[in-house]
């Protein structure tokens, strides 16, 4: 290699294969960040429950099915029990239904995808937020719309931060009620 | 040149001169004031006393972990990766690594009830009240479980004797319920000649069979069954091995607990000819105690009953109520730690000792009592000759006749029955059978709740008069006197049957070999007092294919085919309607009597049966002294594995002696004197030569043992217990013969120097508050840093009456601190703690409380020398006065989360911060392991996980799936390279906010509960809202009596210690040498 290609080679084509390699980096954090975080995260589940169907047009609670949530820090996905409750009688021969059927009578758990988390190091408690009469919908989004559930919010420390920071402005509808929400690490971190 | 010029210039590093040092510094200038302050020192080894700057000392001062920061990692110490498994994981990681590929988003699932259980409730624990028979006492406990598995120990509340409260060995029985090396099915014994297999799986229903044919092959020639348990306190097992004898006629059941009340119990029913138990002891109501060797805080006997009771009378709200101890013991134990007045006496020469004391007593008293059986003793003479303080014990004598009817005499179980006899008469003359509990009196079950006749038993075996042993849950090859030769009339019984939990010496000797269930497995019964009966509920269906101990009789009675695993509930609920239920004259029907029964845990009767003390005369008669020859030995209860069972405990091994600091071992533990005299030192080997059998035993030199008497702690030396607990110390139960002086004290020992040394892993210098390095200039003057020490006011403590004459004796020392940043503003809740140490005993619960809540690893001997345990809480234990008999102050120590925490301010990452609660707060997600926190921590208390030690010990023994169970799910589980320290139970804390805000009630600070506060024996620990002015630790925080370690540095600890108050009269102890407060 003679020299002039040598130093072509330094002096052009490395600082700018370097600039290309570190802005489409930079470009693809940012760009990914949200889905990185989970949002728009929407898989296949086993059966294709419908919260809008339920939540929504027939307007049952949340806490009928996700009982924990103001007992614990797990709001708990309801055992297929709660589904049978009603299903027993109600549309028993829609295939969706007889899927269900079929967990319920083998024993087995639904295995459901899981879509929201926070990380283990982190403790988050649902019966805490719920029992201040925040509504669901300020993490989970408008889940009474969603036929197929998806994040709509990213689950960071930051999110959870602007929220406690600024309870008042995020959460209007219960200002009164409400002070800051803790900001020390032990509230989420032990 | 200026000061500071020539600072520079010599390159000494020294402190700024000081201008005002007393008021700064508060330091004693007078000369007098100097030798107070000299008089005043604390120290916590020989060696720190003895030579203060050695090389060691000043090491172990200066660095926290002194060496091995560099070694090798030892590959032995963890889970093993053979090929098959590199194999595994790297196909595994292979297969996620291209799955995670197409949907990194992927979260995982949820696996939901199928239907959920009404009680459980995902993150919510649920406590179920049951019973836990240990260390021969029955202590009601609260068991509680997170989903289905049992997480952590608690005492019951409401169970009058123990009153919420276990020990520290009955906290850590959790971990043996998921042991790795639990028996999982039961076996055969393999065919001979396959070496390599000694056992081999076979069915219970095959094992059932051939069993019932053995016993009824057993009792058709007329051959013995003989059946060894440990001692009964259950009235449905008693009953049920009643049931036994009555199917199986040649069957005989003998009692076994390594230490027990036996001799005790023998010498009162003698002294009181009757049939019951020595009595419980109203100590609450004692004003004098005097203890002769009963370690009656330590381990004999109702510890928990015993230290509540005790402390009671250590309030300082009514300091005009404090009880006074007296000890007179030959090895240091808690409660020779705890006394006011401690003596040193080898255990032989306890009885003239009392003999001379009766005399003296019915003397100065004037009391109408014979004292012609003891007429030959003088009590002038036996303290000339063994050097006792005639001064304080006038003193003993004075309190004796004085608190006539209002003292007690106590003598430990290991005295000879002579010793009791004598003791017992003391007691009747001074009328301190007031103080005997009628209402309330241990149960006896006759034959089985004693130890039975093992020397017939095993000649029996020998002569081949047995034709099968049933060992329940006991390990005689390794516990019994080494004279039986157990283990060789093991091998001449036809067929042996053990029931035990986990493999151990005996279980080799077993034809079939059966597993038992755990506690917490297991339903069952016991009758703790007369007027207490409690049940025993499984809270979880058994781990694996095992049965409990009675439902196999029971199916063994029935004929072996009818076993089901509620064969022995049925049993137990059948023996409670029809015998039981009927005493309490219940007004409910039995259904409900049993329901609440078993949801309480316990139900009492009353009762109260007027006992007549009348005392037989005729037991005086030929009571003889025992005579020394060379050296006394006695073997002592370790309290921290009891007798050897659970040595396969980490949490108990590393758990240190609360006394000589020693883990993962026993040692031989002198005097001083005793040391001088055969020229040993620590981490010497002492040869033990005693009834012509010899050991090497490692030397702890103990301060305030008796001379020429060697201590030495049973149980250790297991070498089938299992990955942790193999050839972990030494085993001296070969020593264990019938010719003792008792069962336990044996005299006539030659004891010599061995050659080598031996590396013991003691905590003793561990984690030390104090430097010794350095000089400063105060004033004028320079002085050497170790002098500060004293003025570091780490232990503060007076004596009683001069507290009563000064309230201000030591809040007087209080140290005013000026800070150059403004103090933040704690508004709401700010969390604090106090330490009672008039109330602590020292015990250990709160460390192996703390361990279970906390999530704590065990780290193993090698890492323990390298002072890396990981415990958060320890017991800093020092010494003062005289070496040969020193007071000890036992101090409880944890992160102080002080308000200006110099830990917080070095972090780099910002991983430990203070929250507005007060909580000095560490975030282990953002930790990265710089150790400055640790390094800048003057109290020591930070812990750092040098390697992930679950998978550090013993091959990774605690990485195991069945270990991962037991973890508190609302604690993280920490790492490698991440520090950690006492969190004030913060995950508790956020528990019961959660709970404040789910009632719609305001939080406050009695809403929270810490484990150590939970499990103390002796409610020594307080804890709630330092702002709150009406709660307990506030008013402690501000009582006069209050201080806090360290304060001088200005770091606002939020811990306050209660000073100690001893109930001793000033001047004489001055004359001692004696330390008061400064």
């Amino acid at each position: 290699m003679n020299k002039r290609a040598l130093d072509y080679a330094l002096k052009i084509r490395l600082p700018i294969t370097v600039v290309v390699i570190l802005c489409s980096f930079a470009l693809t954090f940012y760009v990914s960040r949200p889905e990185r975080d989970g949002l728009g995260y929407q898989p296949e589940q086993p059966i294709n429950y419908s919260h809008k169907l339920h939540a929504g047009e027939m307007n049952i609670d949340c806490q009928y099915c996700h009982t924990g949530v103001e007992k614990t820090r797990h709001a708990m996905v309801p055992p297929a029990e709660t589904c049978m409750n009603c299903h027993k009688v109600v549309k028993t021969d829609s295939p969706e239904i007889k899927k269900l059927r079929e967990y319920w009578e083998k024993g087995e758990p639904i295995p459901w995808k899981r879509i929201h988390k926070v990380p283990d190091y982190a403790y988050f408690n649902h019966s805490v937020h719920v029992n201040k009469g925040i509504d669901c919908a300020h993490c989970h989004g408008d889940v009474r719309k969603m036929d197929k559930v998806e994040q709509v919010h990213s689950f960071t420390m930051g999110n959870c931060l602007d929220c406690h920071r600024n309870a008042h402005e995020r959460m209007p509808e219960i200002a009164e009620n409400i002070n800051k929400g803790p900001e020390n690490c032990n509230a989420c971190h032990r | 040149m200026s000061n500071n010029e020539m600072k520079k210039k010599s390159g000494v590093k020294q402190l700024p001169k000081i201008e005002n040092p007393e008021q700064f510094f508060n330091l004693p200038r007078t000369e007098e004031g100097q030798k107070e302050a000299k008089k005043s020192k604390y120290w916590r080894s020989l060696e720190v006393l003895n030579n203060p700057e050695s090389k060691e000392v000043l090491d172990a001062k200066k660095v926290e972990f002194p060496f091995g920061e560099d070694q090798a990692i030892n590959l032995d110490s963890m889970s093993s990766v053979n090929r098959r498994k590199f194999l595994a994981l790297m196909t595994a990681s292979g297969v996620f690594a291209t799955t995670a590929c197409t949907d990194y988003q992927d979260k995982g699932k949820i696996i939901n009830y199928t239907t959920k259980p009404e009680s459980v409730q995902p993150g919510v624990a649920n406590y179920y009240a049951s019973t836990l028979n240990i260390t021969g006492n029955s202590w009601g406990i609260l068991i509680k479980t997170r989903e289905g598995r049992p997480i952590k120990l608690e005492g019951n509340p409401e169970h009058p004797v123990n009153q919420g409260k276990i020990s520290n060995l009955a906290h850590s029985t959790i971990v043996n319920l998921y042991d790795p090396s639990r028996l999982k099915a039961p076996q055969i014994k393999g065919k001979k000649g396959l070496k390599l297999v000694p056992f081999e799986k076979t069915t219970w229903e095959d094992a059932d069979k051939a069993i019932v044919k053995a016993l009824n092959d057993a009792v058709n020639s007329g051959k013995e069954i003989a059946i060894l348990s440990e001692q009964v306190l259950s009235p449905s097992y008693a009953s049920l091995l009643n049931d036994f004898i009555a199917k199986y006629p040649t069957a005989k059941v003998y009692g076994f607990n390594t230490f027990n009340n036996d001799v005790k119990n023998a010498a009162w029913q003698e002294t009181y000819n009757t049939t019951d138990l020595f009595p419980s002891i109203q100590l609450d109501k004692a004003d004098v105690i005097l203890s002769l060797e009963n370690d009656f805080l330590g381990v004999d006997g109702d510890t928990i009953e015993n230290t509540r009771m005790f402390v009671s009378r250590k309030d300082i709200n009514n300091v005009y109520g404090f009880n006074k101890m007296y000890c007179v013991e030959g090895a240091m134990t808690l409660t020779g730690a705890k006394a006011d007045y401690r003596f040193r006496l080898s255990p032989e020469m306890q009885f003239e000792f009392v003999a001379g004391l009766i005399n003296e007593v019915i003397k100065k008293g004037a009391l109408t009592a014979d004292s012609s059986a003891f007429s030959s003793y003088s009590l002038d003479k036996f303290i000339k000759v063994n050097g006792f303080h005639a001064q304080k014990i006038g003193y003993l004598v004075d309190d004796l006749i004085k608190s006539k009817g209002k003292s007690i005499v106590l003598g430990g179980r290991h005295l000879p029955k002579a010793t009791h006899i004598a003791i017992n008469y003391l007691n009747h003359i001074l009328g301190n059978t007031e103080l005997y509990r009628q209402d309330s009196i241990p149960v006896s079950y006759g034959e089985f709740s004693k130890n039975g006749d093992f020397t017939n038993l095993v000649k029996d075996m020998n002569a081949g008069k047995v034709g099968v042993l049933i060992n329940i849950d006991t390990n005689p090859v390794f516990n019994m006197p080494a004279d039986l030769n157990f283990a060789d009339a093991i091998q001449k019984v036809n067929t042996v049957v053990t029931l035990s939990e986990q493999e151990n010496e005996s279980t080799g000797y077993s034809t079939y070999l059966l597993p038992t269930n755990h506690t917490l497995e297991s339903w069952g019964d016991a009758h703790a007092r007369s007027n207490v009966m409690s049940l025993q509920q499984p809270v979880i269906s058994p781990l694996y294919d095992t049965r409990e101990k009675e439902a196999m009789l029971l199916t063994w009675i029935n004929g072996g085919s009818e076993y089901s695993f509620d064969i022995y509930y049925n049993y137990v609920a059948n023996k409670w309607k029809n015998d039981i239920y009927p005493k309490f004259n219940s007004a409910v029907n039995f259904e409900t009597f049993w329901n609440n029964t078993l949801h309480d845990g316990v139900v009492t009767m009353k009762s109260s049966t007027e006992a007549i003390y009348e005392f037989n005369t005729s037991s005086l008669s030929g009571l003889k002294p025992t005579k020394k020859e060379n050296y006394t030995v006695v073997f002592t209860e370790s309290p921290t594995i009891g007798d050897g069972k659970y040595a396969n405990n980490g949490f108990l091994q590393e758990t240190p002696h609360p006394i000589t600091k020693v883990t993962w071992d026993n040692t031989a533990n002198i005097s001083i004197n005793t040391a001088r005299k055969l020229d040993l030192k620590f981490q010497d080997m002492l040869e033990l030569n005693l009834n012509g059998k010899t050991i090497k035993l490692p030397v702890v030199v103990q301060p305030g043992m008796a001379d020429d008497l060697v201590q030495i702690d049973l149980g250790y030396g297991r070498t089938a217990a299992g990955d942790v607990g193999n050839e972990v110390g030494f085993d001296v139960n070969q020593f264990m013969t019938s010719n003792g002086i008792s069962p336990w004290i044996f005299t006539g020992a030659k004891v010599s120097k061995a050659e080598g040394t031996y590396k013991i892993a003691s905590t003793q210098e561990h984690h030390q508050m104090d430097e010794l390095v350095g000089e400063a200039i105060l004033g004028d003057k320079a002085y050497k840093i170790s002098e500060f020490h004293i003025d570091r006011h780490i232990i503060q403590e007076t004596e009683l009456d001069t507290y009563k004459k000064d309230n201000d004796v030591i809040a007087r020392h209080k140290h005013a601190t000026k800070s150059i940043m403004a103090n933040h503003e704690y508004t709401g809740i700010k969390w604090a703690m106090a330490i009672d140490m008039n109330k602590c005993t020292g015990c250990n619960a709160c460390i192996t409380s703390c361990n279970v809540e906390s999530n704590i690893p065990v780290v193993g001997k090698e890492e323990v020398l390298h002072g890396r345990e990981m415990q958060w809480m320890r017991m800093d234990r020092y010494y003062s006065g005289d070496e040969n008999n020193p007071k000890v102050s036992i101090q409880p120590m944890m992160c102080q989360h002080c308000d200006n925490a110099p830990c917080e301010n070095v972090c780099p990452v910002v991983a430990t911060t203070h929250s507005p609660d007060g909580i000095n707060q560490m975030v282990y997600n953002r930790c990265v392991g710089t150790r400055y926190c640790a390094n800048n921590c003057p109290y020591k208390v930070r812990r750092f996980n040098f390697y992930d030690f679950r998978d550090n010990l013993a091959k990774g023994y605690y990485y195991a799936q069945s270990m991962q169970q037991m973890y508190n799910p609302e604690v993280t589980i920490r790492s490698r390279g991440v520090m950690e320290k006492c969190d004030f139970c913060t995950s508790r804390i956020a528990d019961a906010k959660s709970n404040a805000t789910k009632d719609g009630r305001e939080f406050k600070g009695s809403d929270v509960v810490t484990a150590c506060q939970e499990s103390c024996p002796a409610n020594a620990i307080y804890f709630g809202d330092s702002n709150d002015p009406n709660s307990e630790v506030s008013k402690l925080r501000k009582h006069d009596l209050g201080y806090h370690v360290l304060e001088i540095l200005d770091v606002k600890p939020n811990v306050t210690y209660i000073a100690k108050l001893n109930n001793v009269i000033p001047e004489i102890d001055n004359s001692e040498g004696h330390n008061s407060a400064h």
